[in-house]
């Protein structure tokens, strides 16, 4: 992205077009504010990038229809240059035309054009280069259909736009599969590129005769002139010099500049140059070859070579001046960035505008009506002259921001990435905040507000997302801390190691063809997450529609599923201008925490997925598994909403960002520990609810703390031993285990179970119906050996921490009769057999068996027992009797005998 | 009034109380979950979230001397859950099923819903047929003549409804309430069995819970 430079951040706003009140479409449903289809259509705009462009920074709605956009401005514009008699230099015009054209070209080549042409929108930088202002109003609004105010100043119009009259939108129910929708049309077809071409031409001639045409007529005199060129046989450029005595100056302009603005001057637009053809005129030719080609920048995914064009810029030994212009750091920011830190430095955008008077509140009183009728229409109310159009650009003051950061030191705007420390974080030392590893270790929500950490952790990332793959391993061991939301999209793209064309897949994929999965598709869209502006825009729909449908298409094994829908929404609404990103984040999501669980019979994975959820449960809070089986209250009831969607349905968006942030980093298992701590959380309510009321408490979602839920989730995942969350559907091991060195082992929490290589004492794929009959997990031989510590302290495959004093965090129940336990056992675990262990109550008869196992009641529990299902009654009895962490050995004491670990006890046991 | 026997509490100690259970069936999109908004809660919200698998509600309404307590599973539209849709509408003695007036597609399925209520539900259950969406009548694409002659051949309670207006829904759901039967033995069964058993062995197609 090009830096902010010294160009200003400029606040202008307008107000669209309302509905009238309690309009409905033809669907039944409120119609689309005219607010929202603008929200919809201005992302796109920000991906415009051009030297000649003045950029657009943000939109944001607010009430009654008003729309407030951020702009890059300057202060200076032609309106007031051209009183100057500067232009009547040839080659100062020369360079206007040329300039102007150039951005004019820019825009048709990506598909827009101005229509906004005039010398207020045509703005100079600090270096007297033209920046074109406002081209994105036509555009956004729809060719103006969805403001009540015309787009462009009449005087500049061509005739063909003036004859038009003002667009009108007409809107036609039509049926479609879904039902009934309306479609818009326009009364007339948007202009071309060549009306700019028109307003150019009038432009260059008030610049040339150094003052504007026609400034004594009246609008409705000027409309009349226009017009009336198209009735004349005479050229307009021959009509307008002589209204302004012009013709001997114009006479003395080279011929091929006279021709210049009179072929713009052209009254038909089928004869009238475009843009890019004007520009091939030989006028230009020393212009041109002065031009530096222009690119932007950096761009992630991209397929091109970075370096491809890069030169080493000569390094001049710069005067004082030029030391003190380099000191300001932050105009080498991305103009968006600095916005971004505007915000966070409190910056406030309706405080500016209505401190310059261009957002006016009246007291409510004021705007009671006269005269009401029964139905609700009103009469005599006074028009809100408040919502009128006015282009004033109020300047965004950035001192404040400034301040904020002066204390930065210099070297924190280039930080280096070095290899890494042994430290966690090594995050500056800032003089006004203190050490940001305090700030690290505060809430997000405080966080994501502090300008200063938002400031260093966006120059990290940003660093660390140009280094992307290769810096890889450093963003998984960031993002551990947080991910700013100015990268989240980034940092997700990397977290989800997504590469190559993606633009080149995206564009290969058909997503047009009509398929039986469209009327699905096209009622799910309507309603998912649609309290978020963006995505109730019908631009966003359709931006919906045309990934989900490339998802469907593209994965001819799988089936559209509702909540595919619910889970493409966070990477649409992050990548809301590159869909192409949105499609590869969502495709790589997928296998990665949802495998299998589209094909169109998944029942069996799910209910393999809900079984271990059940078994999680217990594992971790035998009372709340205790009281929900009792009532009956199953995870199938509640669950499955969840781990379909992981938990895209059941939170909005900005919660589920903060979720997500922490679940990219964890492996397939990790959801499971989620839908834990969301028990975890609302445990005392569950506790004490009846099989209705907690039912209806999850049929609302109720109120989560999601930092809460993300720090316990993180914590039962650590307690859970590995193999326990085993699943036989869970995405098979990469067995190559490809690029082991560039793959991080950062996150100990990364690493599936099943990634790693199977053996004898592994995990076996374990039927359905048992897994489902039974209520605690298993664990594996290897996860057993690794977590008693029998092999000596290997490394641990499994996470569970060790405790301080180094000592197992496990406790080994032998339940076989005591003669076999005898023959030869775990070393260091308890007898307490089966058999005997239970009085007629199903409590434990006393021993000193089971007062050890009292004594270590908050250890992992394993149950090792023969190949019956003994070891499995066993645990469930703990269960029932209310102990935590119990689990069974996977085939029982068997399996250990080749491993030679087992050992004849001493006697004192 | 529409809703006089909507959300009361159960009134007089001499009032029996049954429990139901009542399903919602239709394509997607067609209301299913608004309408059980409406009834429930009294509200509707123009961008009703689809529901993924089921949704459990539940209401009380009052019938002369006896309290009817509703508990409503309220299921996924899309044909890719019809093979959840057995174990939610196993021992409903109730069933709405919806389809949405503009759309004649929606009514196709839910013919299809009812007949395969009348071969697998229990033999007794009192099944309705909601027409929903009424208030878009200038869009209608299913006839009320059409809709009704079909109930009367399968003897289904029918009513066109709107869960934007709340124009029928109490009524449909009181209608069911009248004939459900009210005797003693059918509440407290109910009672007892509460929720969805999904560990039952007789499923009678291909469901997904076995």
């Amino acid at each position: 992205m090009a830096s902010i430079g010294d160009a200003e951040l400029g606040v202008s706003t307008f107000c669209a077009a309302s509905h009238q009140s309690e309009k409905c479409g033809a669907n039944g449903l409120p119609l689309t504010p005219n607010s929202i289809r603008i929200l919809g259509r201005f992302p796109v705009l920000k991906t415009l990038s051009h030297p000649r462009l003045c950029k657009y920074v943000d939109l944001v709605r607010e009430k009654h229809e008003r729309l407030i956009v951020v702009t890059e401005f300057y202060k200076t514009n032609l309106a007031a240059a051209l009183r100057t008699s500067k232009y009547s230099d040839t080659s100062c015009l020369t360079t206007l035309a040329f300039e102007i054209l150039s951005g004019l070209a820019y825009l048709n080549s990506r598909g827009f054009i101005h229509r906004n042409l005039s010398p207020q929108n045509i703005l100079f930088d600090t270096k007297g280069f033209v920046k074109l202002a406002n081209y994105g109003m036509y555009y956004m609004t729809d060719s103006g259909a969805d403001v009540s105010f015309p787009i462009g100043l009449l005087k500049y119009m061509s005739p063909e736009v003036l004859a038009q009259g003002r667009v009108r939108v007409t809107s036609i129910d039509r049926e479609y599969a879904t039902g009934w929708k309306e479609t818009r049309q326009l009364s007339h077809a948007p202009s071309s590129c060549k009306t700019d071409v028109w307003s150019l031409g009038i432009m260059l001639l008030e610049a040339f005769l150094g003052s504007p045409l026609w400034p004594n007529l009246t609008l409705q005199q000027i409309i009349h002139k226009i017009l009336a060129f198209a009735k004349s046989k005479v050229d307009p450029i021959v009509l307008i010099l002589s209204d302004h005595h012009g013709e001997e100056k114009f006479a003395l302009l080279p011929n091929e500049i006279q021709s210049l603005i009179s072929t713009c001057l052209t009254l038909s637009p089928k004869q009238r140059p475009m843009p890019i053809d004007l520009l091939s005129s030989s006028v230009f030719n020393a212009l041109k070859s002065k031009e530096i080609p222009y690119s932007n920048g950096f761009s992630m995914f991209s397929t091109n070579l970075r370096c491809q064009d890069l030169e080493i810029p000569e390094y001049v030994e710069g005067t004082e001046e030029d030391h003190a212009k380099e000191e300001d750091l932050l105009s080498e920011r991305s103009i968006h960035e600095v916005y971004y830190l505007w915000r966070l430095a409190g910056g406030d955008l309706v405080g500016a505008l209505t401190k310059a008077g261009l957002v006016r509140t009246r007291p409510p009183i004021t705007k009671i009506a006269n005269f009401t009728l029964d139905d609700g229409e009103f009469f005599g109310e006074g028009r809100d002259r408040s919502t009128l159009l006015d282009c004033t650009v109020v300047i965004l003051s950035q001192d404040q921001l400034r301040q904020r950061l002066k204390h930065v030191e210099p070297a924190a705007f280039y930080p280096l990435l070095e290899e890494e420390k042994n430290t966690a974080l090594h995050l500056p030392i800032s003089p006004s905040s203190g050490d940001l590893t305090d700030t690290s270790k505060l809430p997000l929500v405080i966080k994501e507000r502090d300008v200063e950490y938002q400031f260093h952790r966006a120059i990290l990332y940003e660093r660390l997302l140009k280094a992307y793959p290769y810096k890889r391993h450093h963003i998984w061991k960031e993002a551990r801390t947080d991910i700013p939301p100015f990268v989240r999209a980034e940092i997700w793209a990397a977290l989800l190691e997504v590469e190559g064309d993606i633009q080149g897949t995206y564009d290969a994929i058909d997503k047009e063809t009509p398929t039986a999965t469209d009327r699905q598709i096209e009622v799910d869209i309507p309603r998912c997450h649609q309290y978020c502006e963006l995505l109730s825009s019908p631009e966003g729909h359709e931006k919906f529609k045309r990934v989900l449908k490339a998802w469907v298409v593209s994965h001819p094994e799988y089936v559209y599923w509702q909540g595919l829908d619910s889970l493409c929404a966070p990477f649409l609404y992050l990548n809301f201008n590159n869909e192409a990103l949105a499609y590869a984040c969502f495709k790589a999501f997928i296998p990665k925490y949802l495998h299998k669980l589209f094909l169109k019979d998944n029942s069996k994975v799910i209910q393999e997925y809900l079984a271990v959820f059940s078994h999680l449960i217990a594992f971790h809070d035998a009372p709340l598994s205790n009281h929900l089986n009792t009532i009956g209250f199953i995870p199938d009831l509640y669950a499955i909403p969840w781990f379909l969607t992981m938990f895209a349905h059941a939170f909005p968006l900005h919660k589920l960002f903060h979720l997500w942030d922490t679940l990219l980093l964890g492996n397939s298992s990790f959801p499971l520990c989620i839908g834990v701590a969301i028990l975890y959380q609302l445990r005392d309510q569950l506790l004490s609810f009846g099989f209705n009321e907690c039912i209806l408490l999850f049929s609302d979602m109720p109120e989560i703390d999601i930092e809460r839920c993300v720090q316990d989730s993180i914590r039962i995942f650590c307690l859970t031993p590995k193999s326990a969350t085993y699943r036989q559907h869970a995405k098979p091991s990469k067995r190559e285990q490809k690029d082991s060195s560039s793959k991080p082992d950062v996150s100990y929490y990364s690493k599936d179970y099943n990634h790693q290589p199977l053996t004898d004492l592994s995990m076996h794929p374990v039927p359905l119906e048992d897994l489902r009959a039974q209520k605690c997990p298993f664990i594996s031989a290897e996860d057993l050996i690794q977590l008693g510590e029998l092999m000596g302290s290997s490394l641990t495959k499994s996470p569970t921490k060790k405790s301080a004093s180094g000592k197992p965090l496990i406790i080994i129940l032998d339940i076989r009769p005591t003669e076999d336990y005898l023959r030869g056992c775990v070393p260091g675990s308890i007898n307490i057999p089966f058999d005997t262990a239970f009085n007629s109550d199903g409590d434990f008869l006393p021993s000193p068996a089971v007062t050890k196992l009292n004594v270590h009641k908050t250890q992992v529990k394993v149950v090792v027992g023969s190949r019956d299902r003994s070891a499995i009654k066993f645990a469930e009895s703990l269960l029932r009797l209310g102990y935590n962490r119990a689990c069974v050995l996977y085939k029982g004491v068997d399996v250990l005998r080749p491993t030679g670990i087992l050992t004849v006890p001493t006697p004192d046991l | 009034m529409a809703n006089q026997g909507g959300a009361q509490r159960p009134n007089g100690p001499q009032s029996k109380i049954c429990q139901f259970k009542l399903v919602l069936l239709g394509e997607s999109a067609v209301g299913k979950s608004s309408l059980v908004l409406r009834f429930v809660k009294g509200q509707f919200h123009e961008y009703q979230e689809s529901t993924i698998g089921a949704a459990f509600l539940t209401q009380t309404v009052c019938l002369d001397d006896t309290t009817v307590k509703f508990e409503i599973w309220d299921t996924a539209g899309q044909e890719r859950y019809h093979s959840l849709a057995p174990m939610y509408y196993r021992g409903a003695q109730a069933a709405i099923v919806v389809y949405d007036i503009t759309n004649q597609d929606t009514f196709g399925r839910a013919k299809t819903w009812v007949r395969e209520l009348q071969r697998q539900a229990s033999p007794n259950i009192v099944i309705a047929l909601a027409g929903n969406k009424a208030d878009l009548a200038n869009k209608r694409m299913v006839e009320y003549e059409e809709a009704q002659a079909y109930a009367e051949e399968n003897s289904l309670l029918f009513m066109e409804t709107s869960a934007k207006t709340a124009m029928n829904v109490n009524d449909i759901f009181l209608a069911i309430a009248k004939k459900l039967p009210k005797n003693e033995q059918a509440g407290q069964q109910q009672s007892r069995q509460r929720g969805v058993d999904l560990s039952q062995e007789n499923q009678p197609s291909g469901g997904c819970c076995k």
